[in-house]
């Protein structure tokens, strides 16, 4: 299996949180201070909800793989040829199932749906990125 | 707003390529000049433009075609094939009844070859990004492919059953003379086309296209003094849900769950007929799963039946319901929903050639962009 060499744009710091707790090892999520639920990805204000902060959280690394694809033929702008295949995989924590983070999976095998995985952030050359791997 | 008070009086597209010499607003007007020919009018009989955001606005395409007047413009704001082929109608007719306009022009065009490519738009979502370009995740084939593998874990999906929406729109296209991929499809070709991302192959995914197309529409009172047989909107029903472009392919709670239904019943209610009254349909096909999907969300066949539909053969040439008589996107060209459109109005006014479907006198035609969905009814008046 390949991997992307993409690196987040980083338009803002808004997402920097999240990088953050990837080079901690943690997956760290946004919540609304009103209801306490998360809202993901993080929007710039809080549907329906004018006066909701975000705040990030620490949410359980274990969860289940909602998707999968692998992507033989890499989309992203410029040549990544190199990089394929690679699969990615759309994971909910046990903390919010509801909420879906894409990432890499991780490990031999193929991926499936319904299947328990672990967060494993991926190096991906001079950044890293989000990666799951499969419970053993 | 009732159904059959409007018509689709002229149509026409530019032809379907990979690339083509001409400037976007070039194919727009060409379209628009053999529309308007098609409906048996002058330039100066249009004074109604609903034009899309993603093209021209109705001052260059006004411009363009030596308009002097324009009473009545609008904009659809939806994306994909939603705009063409559901909103603008709703506009039309709301024009046309209101009278702001006799006869309406729609006109669209698209490049797939345009600098940023299909998938430029994606790229400039912030979110998208930072959270799914570091990972790959990107463009529609791998939004899509995502869903192909929900569904396959939901439902069950074989690789013929998603294979059988190819080849049927494929059959189509080669009895349409106009269509851009015509050779042969069966499941061994099927199984060479190169995988895109798991379980999308070339073969599932739309064509990239350089293309223009236009319609007119005008009222049914009208319509019944111009040249060709009257077809009118029976129907025509549109639905959103409230996930914007940068989060509905991953945080919509079902990511199976178009807002078809409500689309495809509001339409048929509007009609005042029911999905068993139809003779042939139109259906979006961005990708096989995606077409496969809204033939179960118009109830064309239960839920979870999609495969075993299209396995079956219902779709084909000689099935009890053909689908995607021009090829569809996937074989016939992707000018989004418009394509599906026109040959709705060929067909119902029986004017398809090899492709003809016997006695057609009700047809459906989605279009999905996003978040949006439409279902529109024409019928042979």
């Amino acid at each position: 299996m390949g991997i992307p060499i993409h690196p987040p744009r980083f338009e803002s710091d808004l997402l920097k949180p999240f990088y953050d707790g990837l080079a901690a090892g943690e997956l760290r999520l946004t919540f609304s201070t009103t209801t306490g639920e998360p809202v993901w990805y993080p929007p710039e204000i809080v549907p329906g909800d004018p006066a909701a902060k975000l705040e990030w959280r620490k949410v359980s690394p274990v969860g289940t793989v909602y998707s999968f694809t692998t992507i033989t033929r890499s989309l992203l702008p410029g040549d990544h040829k190199a990089e394929v295949p690679f699969t990615v995989v759309l994971f909910c924590s046990d903390d919010a199932p509801h909420a879906r983070v894409p990432g890499l999976f991780v490990g031999e095998g193929p991926a499936a749906c319904g299947m328990r995985v672990r967060l494993s952030p991926v190096q991906a050359g001079d950044h890293i990125v989000a990666g799951f791997a499969p419970v053993e | 707003m009732q159904g059959s008070k409007v018509a689709i009086t002229g149509v026409a597209e530019t032809p379907m390529v990979r690339s083509s010499p001409h400037s976007l607003l070039k194919l727009e007007t060409d379209a628009c000049f053999a529309a308007i020919e098609d409906a048996g009018l002058q330039v100066r009989d249009i004074d109604g433009i609903v034009c899309n955001r993603n093209t021209h606005s109705a001052d260059e395409i006004g411009f363009a075609l030596g308009l002097e007047r324009r009473p009545f413009t609008a904009v659809t704001d939806t994306v994909g094939g939603t705009a063409p082929a559901g909103q603008a109608l709703v506009l039309a007719q709301l024009a046309i009844e209101a009278g702001l306009a006799r006869h309406v022009l729609v006109p669209y065009a698209f490049q797939a070859t345009r600098p940023g490519g299909p998938y430029g738009f994606h790229s400039r979502e912030p979110l998208k990004a930072d959270l799914e370009m570091p990972v790959g995740y990107f463009g529609q084939a791998s939004y899509f492919a995502m869903m192909a593998n929900r569904y396959a874990h939901e439902h069950g999906l074989t690789e013929e059953e998603l294979a059988a929406v190819s080849i049927t729109y494929r059959r189509w296209a080669m009895l349409n003379p106009a269509a851009q991929k015509r050779e042969p499809l069966d499941l061994d070709a099927y199984r060479q086309s190169p995988m895109i991302s798991t379980p999308l192959r070339v073969a599932d995914c739309c064509l990239m296209t350089d293309a223009g197309a236009a319609y007119i529409v005008s009222a049914v009172d009208r319509a019944r003094d111009m040249p060709h047989p009257v077809v009118t909107v029976a129907g025509v029903g549109m639905d959103t849900n409230r996930w914007p472009q940068s989060v509905v392919f991953t945080q919509k709670p079902d990511i199976l769950d178009y807002p078809a239904r409500q689309s495809a019943a509001d339409a048929y209610a509007m009609a005042g007929v029911a999905a068993k009254d139809l003779d042939l349909a139109q259906i979006y096909d961005g990708f096989s799963i995606s077409a496969l999907l809204q033939t179960e969300m118009l109830g064309l066949c239960g839920t979870g039946e999609g495969g075993r539909f299209y396995l079956d053969g219902h779709g084909l040439p000689g099935g009890r319901l053909p689908i995607n008589t021009s090829g569809g996107h996937l074989a016939g060209g992707y000018l989004p929903g418009i394509t599906l459109l026109v040959e709705g109005v060929r067909q119902l006014r029986g004017a398809r050639g090899e492709g003809q479907v016997k006695d057609a006198r009700l047809c459906a035609v989605t279009g999905l962009g996003g978040n949006s969905h439409s279902t529109t009814i024409l019928a042979r008046d």
